[in-house]
């Protein structure tokens, strides 16, 4: 099995956006120590969306809060423009998988936004701007007196992408952000995500085990194998922006590589 | 729990007994704070006599017996006031007012006509026990799948029947809580009729050491008064659990 | 239809009830049983006001004090005991004792260290309440989802706002169950306090008619120590709706799906 290192020759001269280099994480010590990931190495560079797939369970979500200085490394590391994270970035910000645990139901979804934004000391016609442009992003702007748990699913996880965007960070980080949401919801969020990208040039990073949305997501995939974690192959997609729900996903391409993403995804490790 | 929660638990007793000795050698509150080691010789004193156990045993008697009988009383009152909408109406105003109201607040009556008796204990802790259970038991019944009710009516079973096999099981839960929650009250009120009423017991020989000034005892019966409070609240859990592992709504709760 | 009849026996129940009482016990000779006219007539020559000053204004100052010293040492040293749990591991099975402890039993101990005095009743009062509230809030901060812990670190919210604007408001259901059987604790052992030994305070005051065979007295004593009770409890859940309404309105959408 070799492990495929991202292509880094291709961009020599700057500093990748966030750079994740043999990136290993265990638990416990000795012979007891049970391997989670197992030397991770990419790169994603400002204003790409890299979808990381893997099967479930393979320590995706280990890796996310690694990512998020939430857990440290056991060894490699991973940087943002050639920092080394050892605690949250202010330039990251983090979309959880539940939504109905992320929000606080104590809050509305306006003050949901605000939290954040109280420590970085704006004034408060930038909050209230941040606070407007982020729901009209996601197009929520008529339930921002409502309490998260009064609202569907997708609104909630919709919620919870307005709070990142408001944060305005230059990293989205997304750990199975439309797992638990119907198919219309998921279209419409991944839609809003590609949208977010061109609208605010982030740079996105989103994990799912869903391939099919890693392929209309992604500019490149990372392809985790598992037990422990490591990286099967980093593929560079070239399908045409900008992406539509019905037509991206009916190009010949499109198949091909959701095809060579599955093959690997199959294969027996 | 895990070994070492245990070790340091069992460190954090010992210190806490070290720090009393520590408080105690001060005398900075005379005769008013024994020492541990008084303490312990004054339960070890007491634990040798038959009058010790036979407090214990007052104290638990009118307890459990006061628990008992609250129970079975204040499950036929709330399933029959709970199974009839006109009955659960008519008394809510009423029980909503009774359930903040502790049984302290009648001990001056049921002494005046009772006397400093067993009985008068007994009756304390019954009605202290009794409303909660009845309200539970009511929320129970009035918890009902009314879909399961539907269903065994349409298989023809009786109104007693589908009491008992619909009605009662669905209801065990919150009567499970309100036991659990009732027995260390019963408990409580055992101690208050005996300290405030002079019913026979632990209470009344905390009343009797503290008047006589005889502290040492007095610390020894709060310490065994601890304990068995411990053990209400812990066999009362043990046996909700034991009773209720099935009911899927308290595996629901216990997540 | 059905809903007027319900409303209708909801209030008339408890008013036929004390019409009852009131008819029955009219010219009452029984000892034990005096008149409610006359019962009514010793509780305004009693509590309106002769006595409101002297002994229900002071069994309230000493409830509320005695309480709100409960709350507030529960719910902050709940804090440093979640926050560090090795020290609360050392301190479990010492706290658990303690709230095992009948409420009333720490009176008489309270009595020999510091007398009869309302320094006695406020820490009896306070000492009897802390635990449920303490317990409650250790509980309630342990139970804080793991997700809201990490979204605070993404966020970087400083260590104030996290104790303030996510721990509290995550384990405020917990704790204000907690301080409503604290609320309930203090009740009880403001009575045994005022029982147990000094002239003051409704329960003195009741226990006083009883033993000076005062009957009506008495019983306007119960009635009286009956209605603070309750109307402790209602004014604590109010208060505990209006800050929760979050919680509450959470809890009953999901049990409506």
């Amino acid at each position: 099995m070799s492990h495929e290192a991202a292509t880094t020759a291709k961009r020599p001269a700057a500093l990748p956006r966030l750079d994740v280099k043999s990136l290993a994480k265990s638990y416990g010590t000795g012979s007891k120590a049970k391997v989670i990931i197992e030397d991770l190495t990419f790169t994603v560079e400002t204003g790409e969306v890299v979808c990381i797939v893997g099967p479930s369970g393979v320590g995706k979500t280990t890796l996310l809060k690694c990512l998020a200085g939430l857990q440290t490394a056991t060894s490699g590391s991973a940087a943002i423009d050639g920092r080394v994270i050892d605690g949250p970035p202010r330039e990251m910000a983090l979309v959880f998988q539940d939504y109905n645990r992320s929000l606080m139901p104590w809050l509305t979804v306006r003050k949901n936004l605000l939290l954040p934004l109280r420590h970085l000391k704006l004034p408060a016609a930038e909050l209230r701007e941040r606070c407007d442009s982020a729901l009209e992003a996601v197009g929520l702007t008529h339930a921002e007196h409502q309490y998260p748990w009064q609202l569907s699913g997708g609104m909630q996880q919709r919620v919870a992408i307005a709070r990142a965007l408001a944060y305005r960070p230059e990293i989205l980080v997304m750990d199975e952000p439309f797992a638990s949401v119907d198919a219309q919801t998921r279209f419409d969020l991944e839609d809003l995500c590609l949208k977010i990208r061109d609208d605010f040039n982030m740079t996105i990073l989103v994990v799912t085990h869903d391939i099919d949305e890693a392929v209309y997501l992604s500019d490149r995939v990372v392809v985790l194998g598992s037990k422990p974690a490591r990286v099967l192959k980093t593929i560079d997609l070239d399908l045409p922006r900008p992406r539509d729900q019905i037509t991206t996903r009916s190009l010949p391409g499109f198949a091909q590589q959701r095809t060579e993403v599955l093959s690997l995804i199959k294969r027996p490790a | 729990m895990k070994p070492h929660q245990l070790g340091r638990g069992a460190l954090g007793l010992l210190g806490s007994i070290v720090l009393w000795q520590l408080i105690a050698g001060t005398h900075l509150a005379g005769a008013a704070l024994p020492s541990p080691l008084a303490t312990f010789a004054a339960l070890g004193a007491d634990v040798s006599g038959g009058a010790f156990w036979s407090a214990v045993g007052q104290t638990v008697g009118v307890a459990l017996l006061g628990l008992i009988a609250s129970a079975l009383a204040g499950i036929v009152l709330g399933v029959l006031v709970g199974s009839f909408p006109a009955a659960r109406y008519s008394t809510l105003a009423l029980l909503e007012f009774l359930k903040p109201v502790p049984p302290i607040v009648i001990l001056p009556l049921v002494v005046l006509i009772l006397g400093p008796t067993a009985k008068m204990a007994w009756l304390l802790t019954f009605f202290g026990c009794l409303i909660p259970i009845i309200t539970q038991t009511m929320a129970g019944v009035h918890d009902t799948d009314p879909v399961a009710r539907d269903t065994a009516r349409s298989y023809g079973l009786g109104r007693v029947e589908i009491l008992w096999r619909v009605v009662l099981p669905s209801a065990m839960p919150f009567i499970g809580t309100a036991l659990r929650v009732a027995a260390p009250v019963a408990l409580i009120v055992a101690v208050v009729a005996g300290l405030l009423g002079g019913g026979p017991g632990l209470g009344k020989n905390l009343y009797v050491a503290q008047s006589a000034g005889d502290y040492a005892s007095l610390y020894a019966y709060v310490l065994v008064l601890g304990i068995l409070g411990l053990l209400f609240i812990g066999l009362s859990r043990l046996g909700e659990r034991r009773l209720l592992h099935w009911h899927p709504s308290y595996r629901e709760e216990m997540v | 239809m059905r809903k007027t009849l319900y409303l209708v026996l909801g209030i008339g129940t408890p008013v036929i009830l004390i019409l009852a009482w009131f008819a029955v016990s009219a010219g009452s000779t029984d000892t034990f049983f005096p008149p409610l006219s006359y019962i009514l007539e010793r509780f305004q020559a009693l509590w309106l006001f002769a006595h409101f000053q002297s002994d229900i204004l002071v069994s309230l100052l000493n409830l509320v004090i005695g309480f709100a010293l409960a709350s507030v040492i529960g719910v902050g040293l709940g804090f440093v005991l979640a926050m560090l749990p090795k020290v609360g591991e050392y301190l479990d099975p010492v706290i658990h004792f303690f709230r095992s402890i009948p409420p009333v039993a720490l009176v008489p101990i309270f009595v020999a260290l510091i007398g009869f005095g309302v320094e006695m009743r406020v820490t009896s009062i306070a000492m009897a309440a802390v635990f449920p509230t303490l317990i409650a809030t250790v509980d309630g901060l342990r139970g804080v989802d793991s997700t809201l812990k990490d979204v605070s670190a993404v966020y970087r919210l400083s260590t104030r706002e996290k104790v303030l604007g996510v721990y509290l408001p995550a384990a405020g259901p917990h704790i204000a169950s907690g301080m409503q059987v604290s609320l309930q604790t203090a009740f009880v052992v403001m009575i045994a306090s005022e029982m147990l030994g000094p002239a003051q305070g409704i329960g003195a005051m009741t226990l006083l008619a009883q033993q000076s065979f005062m009957i009506a007295d008495m019983w306007s004593g119960i009635l009286l120590l009956g209605v603070i009770g309750f109307a402790a409890n209602m004014i604590f859940e109010l208060g505990r709706r209006r800050l929760l309404a979050w919680y509450i309105g959470s809890r009953q959408l999901a049990k409506a799906s």
